[in-house]
């Protein structure tokens, strides 16, 4: 027991003598283990914001677009296509949307040439577009059937275009839609699932067919799913628009894109890891390289070592310990570091550290491994020294 | 004699054992039997050739001669650092070759001390860490070994110089603490190769001056030397050429 504690001291110190050195070969260790935590941590915790934002949106809305037939310039579904949608059993709700293209929208007179050139999209929208997107309106209220039937002129703004025309909650404002006054009602919030929604001003669909000239067809439904049957609902409903009649129908899982976009960083986290054992296994290198002049530059002490009784097991050990100390040091260091870095960056992002502790030590056997396999061969240098050539006595 | 023959004596003897086993029985510490030590393989190299040498307990050797003549490799193969390229070399009756490596070392340990002309001390050890390095590996308690080496030192009136590295230290102090360093195991023999060589006249006298306070009944001690003085204070003076033993004296008057 003792001579395992002799065996330990005699190591440190030799580590210690020489702490650039140490430090030097531990970098290998301590970048190789840093990179594979911060790798692991960071895409878990960027995946960690991403899930938690998934969750929050619900992962089981559907958007149908309308394709039309090949070379239709402005296709559109049936005026029925939400009872359609409705039919099938997976879906809990939709609503329908129509652009309505060649409608300018003018907030103020005199920018009208600003406007003309960008235009504002229109669209027209159902009463149950917000209850379908689970997006709250951020002022006033939404389109109504008491706007149809009353024949107002209403008109909510997205998010972007309320901020953009400077409308200010509770204002009374007017704006112009082609050549027709619509009061605004209300503002809807962010639309994250379909940002193109924040740019756009909503009317009733009668008022775009009534007061804006168009023909009001929806081109485009949101359809929420039974949650878990998302893909099939996607799947089910161009046959539940077109009901075998000549409608194009594309559809889309907006939060797939979010999802892919998880899944795109575990290839970045393969490549952070390659990284990391790349930098473990070069390290390893430097490790074998330098332990390897060192024993040429402390044969002396080698061979006074021998003089005073150190078998060539001890002193082989003693410099395989050496190694051992940088792969466990390199690796502590080189966690915490890592460890560090996940914390730093996701306090900078906004994101919620998860650092799965559990893999963090097999990185560190990992680097443990390495240098080990790297003292080896200077160790068997060591012990295998001719004790006299190393002293060449007087 | 029992199968581990460094635990037991003669080799690895305590000094308080009782004296004169050794002597009565004439029986030698070590035995250079027709030994001669080849290097080089294409070119061979006799550095030393056909020696028959008997080390006896409570010798004082000195072993003479030009450089080149084999002075260093018969020390090497006496501290059993070396083996023989043929002949025996018998430790306590047992032939050195047929030991192994972990026995050889302990051999080494327990009853050998080396001193060096260039002192080889550990640079990046204090004087007492270089002396502890001596009773590593031996189931000594850290602090246990502290003492011991701490108490060697003091002998050799270094006790000041306790906690300081070789580069602090003068030539005459880092050849004491090497002299420290040999004698805290209390070997049965003490190797030399040219102690003074390297320290100014005076410092060369005080270390003169310990090493004829270490002779006692059991303990051999070889010194390789140059200087005819210190030749002539050995009770017997062994002088080498060309790898060979020319002269084997006995000095009988002996002086205090
Ligand atoms: N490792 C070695 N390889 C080749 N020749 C050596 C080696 N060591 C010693 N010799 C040769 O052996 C001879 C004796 O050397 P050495 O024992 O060092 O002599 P001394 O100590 O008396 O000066 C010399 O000729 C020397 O060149
Ligand atoms: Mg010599």
């Amino acid at each position: 027991m003792n001579q395992i504690g002799d065996l330990v001291g005699v190591a440190w110190s030799g580590l210690k003598a020489r702490k650039i050195r140490t430090l030097l070969i531990m970098l290998g260790p301590i970048i190789g283990v840093a990179a594979m935590v911060s790798a692991v941590g960071l895409t878990e915790s960027a995946k960690g914001a991403l899930q938690a934002q998934l969750s929050q949106l619900g992962t089981n809305l559907v958007i149908a677009q309308a394709g039309g037939t090949f070379g239709s310039q402005n296709p559109t579904f049936p005026s029925n296509a939400v009872q359609r949608v409705e039919n099938v059993s997976t879906v809990t709700g939709a609503s329908a949307t129509s652009n309505l293209s060649g409608v300018i929208s003018i907030p103020i007179q005199g920018a009208s040439g600003y406007y003309q050139a960008f235009p504002v999209p229109v669209r027209a929208a159902d009463d149950e577009l917000p209850s379908v997107l689970q997006v709250p309106l951020l002022d006033g209220r939404w389109l109504s059937t008491a706007d149809t039937r009353l024949h107002l002129r209403s008109v909510v703004l997205g998010e972007g275009i309320a901020k953009q025309y400077g409308y200010l909650p509770g204002e009374t404002r007017t704006i112009r839609l082609n050549n027709s006054n619509f009061g605004v009602v209300g503002v809807l919030g962010a639309v994250a699932l379909d940002p193109e929604l924040d740019n756009a001003a909503f009317v009733t669909q009668w008022a775009a067919k009534h007061v804006l000239g168009t023909n009001g067809r929806p081109n485009q439904l949101y359809i929420r799913a039974v949650p878990g049957s998302t893909q099939a609902t996607a799947n089910a409903i161009p046959t539940a628009i077109s009901l075998g009649g000549t409608n194009q129908v594309s559809t889309q899982i907006p939060t797939d894109i979010l999802q892919a976009a998880a899944q795109a960083n575990k290839t970045l986290q393969q490549v952070a890891l390659l990284a990391g054992l790349l930098a473990l296994t070069v390290g390893g290198i430097g490790i074998a390289n330098v332990m390897s002049i060192s024993v040429i530059q402390r044969s002396a002490e080698i061979g006074i070592r021998r003089a005073v009784g150190h078998s060539r097991s001890k002193i082989g050990a003693q410099f395989l310990l050496e190694s051992l100390f940088v792969g466990i040091l390199g690796g502590i260091i080189g966690a915490i570091l890592g460890v560090a870095v996940v914390y730093g960056v996701s306090a900078f992002a906004g994101w919620v550290v998860v650092i799965a502790y559990r893999e963090i030590p097999i990185w560190m056997g990992l680097a443990l491994l390495v240098s080990v396999s790297a003292g080896l061969y200077p160790s068997i240098k060591a012990a295998r020294l001719e004790p006299l050539e190393t002293l060449r006595l007087g | 004699m029992s199968t581990q023959p460094f635990d037991t004596p003669p080799y690895g003897v305590p000094r308080t054992a009782p004296p004169g086993v050794l002597r009565t029985d004439g029986e030698p510490l070590l035995e250079l039997e027709n030994v001669s030590r080849v290097y080089g393989e294409e070119i061979e190299v006799y550095a030393l050739r056909d020696v028959s040498l008997r080390i006896l307990p409570g010798e004082f050797m000195s072993i003479v001669g030009p450089s080149g003549s084999g002075k260093s490799t018969m020390l090497g193969l006496l501290g059993v650092l070396d083996l023989p390229t043929s002949g025996t070399i018998r430790v306590a009756g047992q032939d050195v070759s047929t030991l192994d490596d972990p026995t050889r070392s302990k051999l080494r340990g327990n009853s050998i001390g080396f001193v060096f002309q260039q002192f080889h001390l550990i640079p990046h050890l204090t004087a007492l860490g270089n002396v502890e390095t001596a009773l590593l590996y031996r189931d000594i308690a850290p602090r246990d070994r502290r003492e011991r080496a701490y108490h060697a030192l003091d002998q050799l009136g270094l006790s000041a110089r306790a906690d300081h590295r070789p580069v602090q230290m003068s030539g005459g102090e880092q050849q004491r603490v090497a002299l420290a360093r040999a004698i805290v195991t209390d070997p049965l023999m003490i190797l030399a190769d040219e102690p003074t060589g390297a320290l100014d006249s005076a410092n060369a006298a005080h270390v003169l001056d310990i090493f004829r306070s270490l002779e006692s009944a059991e303990r051999a001690v070889v010194m390789v030397t140059h200087d005819p003085t210190v030749a002539g204070t050995a009770r017997r003076k062994v002088s080498m050429r060309d790898g060979r033993i020319v002269a084997d004296e006995q000095r009988v008057e002996a002086t205090t």
